[in-house]
Parts: C-alpha cells; structure tokens; sequence
C-alpha cells in the first residue's frame, strides 16, 4: 500500500513498511550516510542520517526509523546540518583520521566525501591522539584499526552476505574493537578471504594489499563483467589503471551475486605468478625456439594435414570448459565438423553434467535456480564441496541457514559445512549408494529398509529419521550435488532424484535440484557435445585450447602418447614444456564471450585488459588455424546450437 | 583605494603550501597587481609589518612554543587570519608524534634512527624553544579562514589568494574543497 509523507515540503506517496531513507532515496532526495549500506541490514551506528521530524522531540536516524502515514520529514534544516557537522567532527576526533596519509583519500573515502558534502573546512574537535594497532597478518587484508569508524558494516557483510561470522566487535563505546574471532590477528582467524569487507568499508579501515595505493576511483577503468572461476559465474566489476589490472570487486548489481564474490574472484586474479608465454614457440632439434605465428600454425596445420586417412582425421581436440562459448563451439566447427575428427571433448570430458544431462535427454530440464538457496528452509548438501569450489553458493547456504533454515550433509569427504549442519551424515565412499537409499527408505518410513542400509553403510538409523524428519518439515528443500553425484553411476544420480520425488513436491522454482557443473563453461561444452571421454591412444595429432587454465595429471599423461602435440595457453606449465607447438593465448580478461553458468543463465564476460602486443585470443588461433587450412570456422551460431541438446537446466539470458 | 596587503609564514610544515602557492606561476603577477605582498618566507621582509596588514597566511602546525610565538604576532598584526594546509588546519603530518608523545619521538630522531651513529644526544641547549604537542592554529589563535590541502592545489590558492586581494572571502566548497 502507498502512503503519504512530505519530505523537505514536497508530497511524496511512499510504500508502506520502508525506512524514511529508503522513501528518501527513491524520491531521489539525498541523505549523507555511513553505517548504511543498500546491501547490509539497517544499524544506525553513525548517526549520520539523522533527520528531523515533525513532532519528534529529538532528530531521528532515517535509516531505522519507518515512514508513517503523513510523516513530515526535514533533512535540510539548520538543526539537522549543525547536528550532522557535529557527528563527523566526532567521528573525525576519535581516531587517526588525518587525510593525506590514507589510501582511500581522495574520492574513495566516504567519511572525507560526507565531510565535504557538509562544506566541512576543518575539525573544531582535535583528535585524542591515541594509537591503535594494524593488523597486516592477512594474506590479502590489511585491518587498519586507526581508519575504523566502528560503523560495522564489515561484520554485517561477514556475516549477513558470506554467513561466515568471523568478524566482530568487543567492549563498548570509545574502547570498541573490530576483532575477528575471540581476537585473534586477522591472517590466523577463520576469515575465508572473500574480501567483501573490504569492499563495503567506508574508510581505510579495510585495505586490499594487492591494490593499496595503485589507484584512486578517479584514476581507474571500470569493467562490468563475470568471473570464470568456477560456474557460478558471479558478477564483478574489474577495476584497470593504465593496462593494469588493479582490483577486482563483486558486482552489487549481479542478479546471480548480489555482489558478493569469494577469494578466487577477488584475489587469485591479482595474485598471479605464472609465467606468461609471449611468442609462439617451435620444438626444432628437440628445443622449443621463438618462431612467428606464421611459421607456428602452418606447422601445426601441415601435421593436421598429413594425419588424414580413410577413417577420418587422426588428431584429437581438447578445450578448456574456461573459454566462452563462442570459441567452444569454434573449436567443435574445426574439429568435430569440419576435419571429422573422433576424439574432440572438453578437458572436463563432460563430467560435471554427465547425469543430469542424460536424465535432461529423457526428462526435459529439471535443475533450480541458485535463488532456491536464498529462499530454502531446509539444504541438502549431497557429496559435494561448497567451501573450496563453488564457495559463493557455499556463502549461500551458509547465510541461510544463520537465518533458521536447516542444514543436511551427506559427505563421503571431510566437509566444512558439516560442522554447522543440523544433521552431517559422513559416509564412506563405496556406501554412498546405502546411504541415500537410507534417507529415501526413511522418508517413506520403510523401517526394513532403513535398518538393512544403516547396516550396509554403518549409518546410525536414528540419523536417518531425524533428516528425513527435517526434509518433511521443510516447505522449499534443496538438494545441491557435484561432481561425485553427476559423474557416478546413473542409478545413483536416479536416486538423488527419487529423493525429491519422495517429498512429493511440486516441481517449482522454489524446491530442487541444483548441480554445481565445475568450470565456468562446462555446461556450454555439454551443450556441444564435447563431453566425451576420449581415447588418445591412436591419435597422430593432439591440439589442446588450454587458454589460462590448468590440465589434470591424468589427461597429461594420455597427452604424452601422443606423437605431435600443440598447445595454446596463456601461461608455461608443464603440459606447454611438452608441446611441439606452443601459441600464446590471452586470458580471460583479456577475451570477450559467452558462458552458461550452472542455473543455465547465458551470460556475457567482457574484455577488461588488452592481450600483450603478439598475443592472440583462444578463438582468432582457432580461426586462423582453420584458415591455414583452407577451412571456416567461426562460431556464429553458438547460441543457436546451445539448445540442440536437452539441457539439464533451462536455457536463459 | 590602496592594495590589501598580504603577510605570510610558515610553521611546523614542510614548505610544500608555499612551493604549490608559487605553482600558481604567472598569475602570482596578478595577485602583486592587486594586493601589497609584504613579508613572507620567500620575500626579504622577515616580519608582517607592525602597523598590521589585512591578511596574514599562516602554513604548518604549532609543535612549540617559537610557533607559538609567530602565531601571536601574526594573529595581533592582521585582520583576516588564514590557516594554510592540512598541517595548519588539522596538525596534519608532524601531528602524527603526538600519538608517539614528545619524549619518543625525540628518542627515535637523535637517536635510535639507523643513521645515528653512537654520539646521538637529544638537543637541550637551553636556547631553545621548548617542545609542545602539536597543534592546529586554531588551537592556539583564532582563525577567519581555512584553507585545507597537502598541500592546497594551486588553482585553489589562487582563487582564495584573488579573493583576498579583492576584499572578498573565499568560498571553499564542491571543487575547490580538497583536504587530500
């Protein structure tokens, strides 16, 4: 319902049941703030906020104070602009916050700029010239306690966004301390690197080392694009000075994110020591020498060329599910159509997705949205890793379940999530089987078949009882599964589903299965049918469009059999020492292109940085490559060809 | 009409407000055609003329009781006080030993530093001035006009400067309100 209020003398009709700032912000009237973030939950801490109401004894802080129906609102008034003068003089006295000395001064910080916005030229209050520590333990933070304005929005975001709680506060008014844990240094606490404090810090409190100093707001290029770190595919905004790269943060207005990034996203792509390959590389007298592009792929296409015979083309094609789908499906053009080749796959060999694509073929797509998680009373995690891979969806269920929803773990590894689960069933690997089919028989309160599967996996049959009660109890369950589910025997897979089918759910948006697909672009490579395990035993010719990612030890040593191999990559590994052929490629920031993330949304990454002089994208080797052999291969109808093949999610943009 | 005439000095700083006051190159001819620049750090008269000028711009912090006195006599001699960059306005950088106290920082000068040989001794001839925490000018006087920045940026000098000279008072906000 809509409702009344006058703001500064203006009438405004305002939704009922937001606070004074929400109304302000959409009528477009603004308030300065601290504490306040649109992303964080209300706390009032600053009082920066604060407004005058007509009728109110005292000045009120819009950010907590809900509007009512003919609310009279003043956020301009002398009374209002002394009182907020005279928070930030507070503010400014209580601890170091002398300007030219700070990483954030100058159009960063938002302490300076509310100052400045109140025409502030000096303090009237001094400081209290004490001393606080700095804390530089962190691998990638530095905790400057003598920026810190106590506003808490740090320990919001810890716990309200990454649901992690490693940040905090002790003791009280001026003697306040942001401590993580019980106190200890931030470098040995249980902080998961995910940088999203230092993200949402107003001051220079919170600090990236990696980025301290390299550049200002004013003096840095925004990219608007996704992380391939996994295939989540969350939104981030990369921040570049000069060809540089300088910081990456999340994108608060990802629909798949909401802002919120993990280590691998914010601080892996900064902290990168690979050696980059900067000139196309020949092996002649058994070493591998500078040559041009010229001589490089003609080299590799002479060795296609002469690898032909009756049964098709002996050359094996293996590309990074990191790459977009433009050149994945490029790669396919080449190889699969164009040369016939047998043994074209992904690295991944399709199996993130093996089971539920082939129950998709069957079936029509079944898979939830990452949104399930938000919205869901009650998370399975099935066999899977949310805390080293796919940590995003792990902040997920971790902030879920601090807000009441209960959490289940079957895991045959160790499992972080399974110390804050409600009920952590560790199951030994061969019984994984057991174990599932104990949870559905105590879901139909098949007692026989709880007792023989409690006696199979040595599962207690009271564990089984209580997580099936949980399961019943809930309104919107959630399965999550990986790789040990997807890429096991398909009866398995069938019987993770028979799970939800027991609930007897309908199969909505807001209940499901939900499958982590591995790399940024698995799903797309599924998609194209390069999820094939491969045979490289009789293969004359391998090419390998490695990009920037990593080989596993098992497909480097079925590489090695191999009599010619080419590889394209970004940086020198072992598999590019090996090569016959090595093409410098760009890496992900340097290419544009398509992924499809695990949810099935189709989204585009875009270039932040240009490649080094003489390197070429992933996809130009491949075009020229074909080129060189007198074929096309360019990759237009990726998207077309997206959805030839059923997929295990819906499809969408 | 006779020139505003214009006094300056400097204090516990480092000369830098001065130097980005001379970036105001060329225009420094404009604001001579428009106001009397009396005594300054970089003029050859030493001290604001005893009858008073109209503006006195002081740059640097007051870490001891020299400062003090400077401050005093500029404060007595000129209508229009003006604090000139961050050290004058907030302490700024020598203000960071006040988190340290006198004793510290004068152990760590003469000497713990790694350059201090065995010899190092604190100074204590009783010529001296003694030390003081470091202040803000209007800590100690009061002051008409602050002009933050480490240091200002010229633009900004030069208008508050042409301002001054013309008898108005500086506005400083939006752009021209730099504290860096």
């Amino acid at each position: 319902m809509m409702i009344n209020i006058t703001i500064d003398n203006v009438q405004y009709q305002v939704e009922e049941n937001i606070t004074v700032l929400e109304a302000a912000r959409r009528v477009g009237v603004h308030i300065p703030t601290l504490c306040d973030h649109p992303e964080l939950s209300p706390y009032g801490g600053c009082r920066l906020c604060l407004v005058e109401i007509d009728g109110a004894r005292t000045l009120q802080p819009s950010c907590t104070l809900p509007v009512v129906p003919n609310m009279v609102v003043r956020t301009n008034t002398e009374r209002v602009k002394t009182a907020r003068k005279f928070i930030l003089t507070m503010i400014f006295s209580e601890r170091n916050h002398f300007c030219p000395y700070c990483q954030v001064s100058g159009g960063d910080c938002e302490l300076q700029n509310a100052a400045y916005g109140e025409e502030m030229t000096h303090w009237s209050l001094q400081p209290n010239w004490k001393s606080y520590p700095m804390d530089a333990s962190h691998e990638y933070i530095i905790l400057e306690h003598n920026r810190c304005i106590l506003c808490r929005r740090c320990v919001r975001a810890c716990g309200e966004l990454a649901g992690n709680f490693t940040l905090g506060f002790e003791e009280r008014g001026a003697d306040s301390m942001l401590v993580a844990d019980l106190g200890v240094p931030l470098g040995e606490s249980t902080c998961i690197s995910c940088g999203t404090c230092v993200q949402v810090c107003p001051t220079g409190a919170l600090i990236d080392r990696w980025s301290a100093y390299r550049g200002r707001e004013t003096q840095v290029d925004h990219h608007e694009t996704i992380c391939v770190g996994c295939s989540i595919g969350c939104g981030i905004d990369v921040l570049t000075r000069d060809n540089n790269l300088v910081r990456i943060e999340g994108d608060w207005e990802a629909a798949v994110n909401n802002g919120v990034i993990c280590k691998v996203g914010r601080f892996h792509p900064v902290d990168n020591d690979r050696e980059r390959i900067l000139t196309p590389l020949v092996r002649k007298d058994g070493k591998q020498k500078a040559t041009t592009w010229d001589e490089a792929i003609g080299f590799i296409a002479d060795q296609i060329r002469s690898s032909k015979n009756g049964d098709g083309t002996k050359v094996a094609g293996l590309i990074s599910t990191r790459l977009p789908a433009e050149t994945l499906f490029q790669f396919k053009e080449l190889f699969a159509d164009q040369l016939d080749c047998k043994a074209v796959t992904s690295l991944e060999e399709g199996l993130p997705n093996a089971n539920p694509t082939r129950y998709a073929e069957v079936s029509g797509p079944f898979e939830a949205r990452l949104e399930v998680i938000d919205r869901s009373d009650c998370i399975v995690v099935l066999d899977c890793d949310l805390v080293d891979k796919h940590e995003v969806a792990g902040f997920m269920v971790k902030r879920t379940i601090s807000n009441g929803a209960k959490l289940l773990v079957l895991s045959s590894e160790d499992n972080k999530l399974g110390q804050p689960a409600d009920v952590f069933i560790k199951i030994d690997k061969a019984a994984v089987k057991d174990v599932i089919s104990g949870l559905h028989a105590a879901l139909m309160a098949d007692n026989e078949r709880v007792k023989k599967a409690s006696a199979a996996s040595g599962v207690p049959q009271d564990q089984f009882t209580t997580a099936a009660q949980l399961l019943k109890d809930s309104q919107r369950p959630v399965f999550i599964y990986g790789k040990n589910i997807s890429a096991d025997e398909p009866d398995l897979f069938d019987q993770v589903v028979d799970l939800k089918k027991a609930l007897g759910l309908p199969r909505d948006d807001y209940s499901g299965l939900l499958g982590l697909k591995g790399k940024a672009n698995s799903l797309a490579a599924t998609q194209y049918g390069l999820d094939k395990a491969v045979d490289l035993a009789d293969q004359k010719v391998a090419f390998v469009s490695l990009g920037d990612d990593e080989i596993s030890q098992r497909t480097m040593s079925a590489l090695e059999q191999v009599p010619f191999l080419a590889v394209s990559a970004t940086y020198t590994s072992a598999l590019t020492s090996k090569a016959d052929v090595v093409l410098p490629a760009a890496n992900w920031m340097e290419q544009s292109g398509h992924y499809v993330n695990l949810e099935g949304r189709i989204q585009k990454a875009n270039a932040s940085l240009d490649a080094p002089e003489n390197i070429w994208t992933s996809s130009k080797i491949i075009h020229e490559l074909a080129e060189a052999l007198g074929i096309k291969a360019e990759g237009h109808t990726w998207k077309k060809e997206l959805t030839t093949r059923a997929s295990s999610a819906v499809l969408f943009e | 009409m006779t020139k505003p005439k214009i006094s300056s000095d400097w204090l516990a700083g480092c000369a830098g407000c001065h130097m980005s006051l001379l970036d105001i190159d060329e225009r420094i001819i404009k604001i001579a055609e428009l106001a009397d620049l009396r005594a300054t750090p970089i003029t050859d008269l030493k001290e604001p003329d005893e009858d008073g000028v109209d503006v006195g711009i002081l740059e640097g912090g007051i870490n001891n009781t020299a400062n003090e006195e400077v401050a005093h006599r500029m404060r007595a001699r000129c209508k229009l006080l003006v604090s000139f960059g961050d050290c004058a306005v907030f302490g700024g950088v020598p203000a960071m030993r006040n988190f340290h106290g006198i004793e510290a920082s004068l152990q760590r000068a003469y000497v713990d530093t790694e350059s201090t040989d065995s010899e190092g001794k604190i100074p204590d001839d009783p010529e001296l001035c003694t030390m003081t925490k470091v202040r803000a000018i209007h800590e100690v006087v009061p002051v008409d006009i602050f002009l933050p920045g480490c240091p200002p940026d010229p633009d900004v000098i030069f208008y508050a400067l042409s301002e001054l000279a013309q008898g108005r008072i500086p506005e400083l906000k939006d752009d021209l309100l730099q504290w860096n």
